[in-house]
């Protein structure tokens, strides 16, 4: 076949400028590190990277919400712990306080150091993060949650809301709680009912916090729940009865209350039931005890509970140190304060145990979180990032390529019959 | 006898000097672009009689003649004029596979951004410096889909620029072509029929480069001239007279050019689609199949982020406890009527549901009334679907709304046969995205209402944190409270503006009124109260933001709207990603069949010039045989001369 002169240049040089651009390539790829320079090297690798890029991102956000969220649950993890301790310390005085070796004045003295710890519990209660956010205040983080208008009265401004913070594609974790329950939704009594002397007691009637016996009997719908067990002493004979406050009838009777002596009678420490064969038969599922002697006319009211926040609780407690004179009064009283206390304190245990429990399981949603950075770093290395061994073999064989180029090239258009004319 | 022998070696001179003439002419024309080489062609002279038998005359050039293949260079201005094509497609797409694809200056960065500044507020709600950051971010991220935006306009004002000063270079190389033509019928008409080689070369070569430029087709005449068409058979060549193409503005969009042909005082616009091959064709369909797909995929990512967002930020309430409102503002549909409309119709188009937005342009043609019904027809422009016939009554049936692919279009009265709009859902999408709100504290990162439960209440039964799915009936104007009735097993409902209620009640289930959802599990008692109220103070609630944040990796876009049922199939970054994939597949689909193409040229214009082209070798053979022919031929004078010399001397 005739070669013509100007396509042995042309070929010469087309062929060394595809030498030249692809040792450029190579070189470029060495220089940035990257296999993909742009998404027409590999579309499909380089829709991937996009798309993982973005995992990668939100794995990352996810991360630094579990750090916000951690600081978050560890500040009210802690002051949950400052609560709890606080609260320890009150029961301590309530055990202390019932010493009959102390008295009137004694009582005076620790009902005032009470005082400061009440309002170190309010302090607590308004406490704020980094920002100024309160802590207890719900949604509300700008509005102080607790403030008192009079001792023992503290109202709750704030609402019911918790904080949620994306910690994972999958899970949202509360970072807040409501104050309100963790201070005030405290069910008072045996969490039940609550059992209560007469302020006008003048007996030695001491009376237990009771116990449901069939939760189904106690909370069905004819249970009136406000009963008052009635004593008489009559004769060197203790009798009671129990009287339906709502419906203004005897249980034992069915009838008006009638005159003593009552129905039952009374023997010291030995099961009160709310529940009789009959006739009339009734069964409200419940049993109290009461213990000492009571006088005539002493009563006891046994109601259902309700929620009784912790200040009231611990207002009860200083008023009552402030004001009982010993014997039945007190001890009845402190035993209803320390009941009241050990809800409080089980209720904010309860709050910090699920903290700490959220706490938790942060970590492990940490954990997770590294362990998919890990994988999608790889992924996106495997995707686009160089194998530098091979390119930089590849690099020397592309100059030896263009270097055969360039030497046939000089040598070819080197040849004419000219040089011999 | 003397006088035969040197008129034989005058005339093997001459033709020696011929044949270095063209030599010479070859070796200085090696490197000339389109030349052909050329030979002498020589022929023995005509022989005369004697009594002993026909003497030899010597020898005549009948021609020079240049070594030419029809089939041959037809073949490779073909190749030419694909290659050019692919060339112009692969040199545009490659600015955009950067564009798109570069891991720091594309889309997905600030789109990641974008969302962590949400993050970042639903983690610190009453933060104002977080609100400021996601304000700032969402500015960024407005000014990245605006600059992508401006850098894919100012490639669509630059192919407007390059059609332009192609379409000049096609009417320059047709009066070229016209004018050679004049030169070799005159030149060839003057010199009996002898072919005018160089002549014939430099028309040659300017078809070749017109073919660059764009595929245009030869007739060769009878006289020897070529006609030159282009297009569907548009000749801008014919014998000597050349026809031009103009630049003219695209019947909807007057910024966009387009290809038209002088037709007298008029010009005729020619459809994109016939004008195939070379540089010209590479750009029109570059413009159509990937400039226009890419604008319109950036813009329907710009409009799902800024209507799905601004959808569930105007369900939120701000750190003033007022209602969220828009947080990016945004262009909707355009609709371009032809500028050769005849009617007086107007066609508008709003946004109607943007999961099924494509990413095409779609065609609406009017084609009159039959039967008491008007007839229109849309075609979605992208894979050339026909929608079913629009037919409603004359009487009564404008204004038309029709929905498709997300929009809804508003026909009005007053068509004319055969006009026609243009319709671009989501072309201005990216340029136009912006940030609605300066405010940091108009974020509306929290929820309109709260739920609580009465502490008084007996029972357990808690309620959930509630959520909003329409703001038609808030801000509540009073607290609403749900009152359980245990023996009815149902809520009573007080306070709710419209009146709702009552609801029975099954654990756990979700209650929905006035555009509020929440849901009561547990075992309430009879009294118990729930409460929905307005989210005063609301300050650190971050219900909103959490939902806004969703918005990331929620799939959003791409919904079928012509399968019932359909849901969307790809987030923000999927669509995008999708927009990068295919802009690189195309990139590289063009940048190896531009390989291919060249190679295919190269061993074309390799069996081309084997034909036609100068080898030096063999020129400097020719040189040596034609010096060596003229001294042979001197010599034959030299011994002619001696002959007749010996003559005279036989008088001596």
């Amino acid at each position: 076949m005739r070669i013509s002169t100007s396509a042995i240049y042309d070929a010469g040089i087309a062929a060394m400028q595809e030498q030249t651009e692809k040792l450029m390539r190579v070189q470029q790829q060495i220089a940035s590190g990257r296999r993909i320079l742009t998404p027409a090297d590999d579309p499909v690798a380089a829709a991937r990277v996009l798309e993982v890029s973005q995992s990668q991102a939100l794995n990352q956000q996810y991360g630094t919400n579990s750090a916000t969220a951690g600081d978050s649950l560890a500040l009210e993890e802690s002051v949950l712990g400052s609560i709890s301790g606080l609260l320890q310390d009150v029961r301590d005085v309530v055990v202390g306080a019932g010493n009959p070796t102390l008295n009137k004045s004694d009582r005076a003295i620790l009902a005032s150091a009470l005082r400061g710890r009440y309002q170190e519990l309010l302090g607590l209660a308004n406490s704020t993060d980094g920002g100024g956010r309160y802590l207890f205040s719900g949604y509300q983080g700008g509005m102080r949650p607790f403030s008192e208008s009079a001792p023992g009265v503290v109202a709750y401004a704030g609402d019911q809301g918790q904080r949620l913070i994306q910690v994972s594609p999958s899970r949202q974790i509360a970072v807040s709680d409501a104050g309100a329950d963790v201070f005030q939704r405290i069910p008072n009594g045996n969490g039940s009912f609550a059992t209560q002397a007469a302020a006008t007691n003048g007996g030695a009637g001491v009376i237990d916090a009771g116990t449901i016996v069939d939760p189904a009997k106690w909370n069905a719908a004819a249970n009136n729940k406000d009963f008052t067990i009635k004593f008489s002493v009559s004769g060197g004979v203790t009798t009671y009865d129990i009287v339906d406050n709502v419906a203004g009838t005897s249980l034992l009777t069915g009838l008006a209350p009638g005159a003593a002596p009552y129905a039952r009678a009374y023997a010291s420490g030995s099961d009160i039931d709310l529940s009789q064969a009959g006739p009339p038969a009734f069964d409200y599922g419940a049993r109290v005890s009461i213990s000492g002697a009571p006088a005539d006319g002493d009563g006891f009211a046994i109601k259902a509970s309700t929620n009784q926040d912790v200040f009231k609780t611990i207002d009860d407690l200083v008023q009552l140190l402030q004001n009982a004179s010993g014997g039945a009064a007190l001890t009845n009283g402190l035993a209803s304060v320390q009941r009241n206390l050990d809800n409080a304190m089980e209720n904010v245990l309860t709050v910090r145990t699920s903290t700490g429990a959220r706490l938790k399981e942060l970590d492990s949603v940490k954990n997770a979180g590294d362990d998919r950075a890990l994988q999608y770093r790889q992924t996106v290395s495997s995707l686009q990032d160089l194998d530098y061994a091979k390119a930089a073999s590849e690099l020397a064989q592309q100059q030896m390529n263009l270097e055969a180029a360039q030497k046939s090239f000089v040598k070819v258009a080197g040849l004419s019959l000219f040089n011999y004319l | 006898m003397g006088n035969s022998i040197f008129g034989i070696g005058i005339s093997g001179m001459n033709a020696a000097q011929a044949g270095l003439v063209t030599t010479g002419h070859n070796i200085s024309n090696a490197s000339t672009p389109g030349f052909t080489r050329q030979e002498v062609v020589q022929v023995s002279n005509i022989p005369q009689f004697s009594g002993i038998g026909f003497l030899g005359q010597g020898v005549a050039v009948s021609t020079v003649r240049r070594i030419y293949s029809d089939a041959l260079s037809n073949q490779l201005t073909l190749a030419q004029t694909q290659g050019s094509q692919l060339d112009a497609y692969y040199a545009q797409i490659k600015q955009l596979d950067t564009l798109l694809g570069d891991p720091s200056a594309g889309l997905a960065p600030a789109l990641q951004d974008f969302f962590s500044g949400v993050a970042d507020v639903a983690a610190h709600p009453e933060s104002v410096p977080s609100r400021q950051a996601l304000l700032s971010s969402a500015n960024a991220l407005s000014a990245r889909f605006q600059d992508l935006d401006q850098q894919i306009s100012e490639m669509s004002a630059g192919i407007g620029t390059q059609i332009t000063s192609s379409i000049a270079s096609i009417n320059r190389y047709a009066e070229q072509i016209a004018g050679l033509n004049q030169s070799i019928l005159a030149a060839e008409s003057v010199t009996a029929l002898q072919p005018a080689n160089d002549l014939r070369d430099q028309r040659d070569a300017l078809v070749a480069a017109l073919n660059r430029e764009v595929r245009a087709s030869v007739v060769k005449e009878s006289n020897g001239a070529y006609d030159v068409f282009v297009g569907n058979g548009q000749p801008v060549v014919v014998g000597s007279t050349a026809f031009a193409l103009v630049p003219t503005r695209s019947l909807e969009d007057p910024q966009r050019v387009e290809v038209g042909y002088r037709n007298g005082a008029s010009s005729a616009l020619l459809a994109p689609a016939s004008l195939q091959g070379g540089a010209l064709g590479g750009l029109l369909s570059f413009r159509s199949a990937s400039l226009d797909a890419v604008q319109n995929a950036l813009g329907r990512v710009a409009m799902g982020v800024a209507q799905t967002f601004n959808d569930q930020h105007l369900l939120g309430q701000d750190l003033d406890g007022a209602l969220g409102k828009a947080f990016f503002t945004i262009a909707g549909p355009a609709v371009l009527p032809s500028s050769a409309n005849a009617g007086s119709a107007a066609v508008t188009a709003v946004l109607q549901n943007v999961n099924a937005l494509t990413t095409s342009d779609y065609r609406l043609q009017y084609n009159g009334a039959a039967g008491g019904n008007e007839n229109f027809t849309l075609t979605r422009i992208s894979d050339g679907f026909t929608f079913p016939t629009v037919t409603f009554p004359t009487a009564g049936g404008y204004p038309y709304n029709l929905n498709v692919d997300g929009i809804t279009l508003t026909l009005s009265a007053g068509a004319a046969l055969n006009d026609s709009w243009l319709i671009e859902p989501t072309r201005l999408g990216a340029g136009s995205l912006g940030v609605a709100l300066t405010d940091p504290g108009a974020i509306a990162a929290a929820s309109p209402i709260r739920a609580g439960a009465a502490l008084a209440n007996s029972g357990g039964a808690t309620i959930s944190a509630g959520s909003v799915s329409s703001v038609a009936d808030l801000p509540l104007p009073a607290t609403v409270t749900l009152t359980f009735d245990a023996a009815a097993g149902q809520f009573a409902v007080s306070g709710a503006v419209p009146a709702a209620g009552p609801f029975a009640y099954t654990a756990g289930s979700t209650i929905s009124f006035n555009g509020i959802s929440f849901a009561i599990s547990g075992t309430p008692a009879d009294g118990d109260v729930f409460t929905l109220e307005r989210n005063t103070n609301g300050v650190a609630d971050n219900r909103n933001a959490l939902a806004l944040g969703a918005l990331q990796v929620a799939n959003t876009l791409g919904q079928n709207a012509l399968i019932a049922g359909s849901q969307p199939t790809t987030s923000f970054q999927g669509a995008y990603s999708q927009l990068v994939s295919q802009i690189g597949n195309t990139t590289r689909q063009m940048e190896v069949t531009a390989s291919a193409q060249a190679n295919v040229i190269a061993q074309t214009k390799q069996a081309q010039q084997s034909v036609s082209g100068v080898n030096l070798d063999e020129e400097a053979a020719n040189l040596l045989r034609y010096q060596q022919a003229y001294q042979a031929s001197g010599k034959m004078m030299q011994i002619a001369s001696t002959l007749f010399q010996t003559v005279l001397d036989l008088g001596r």
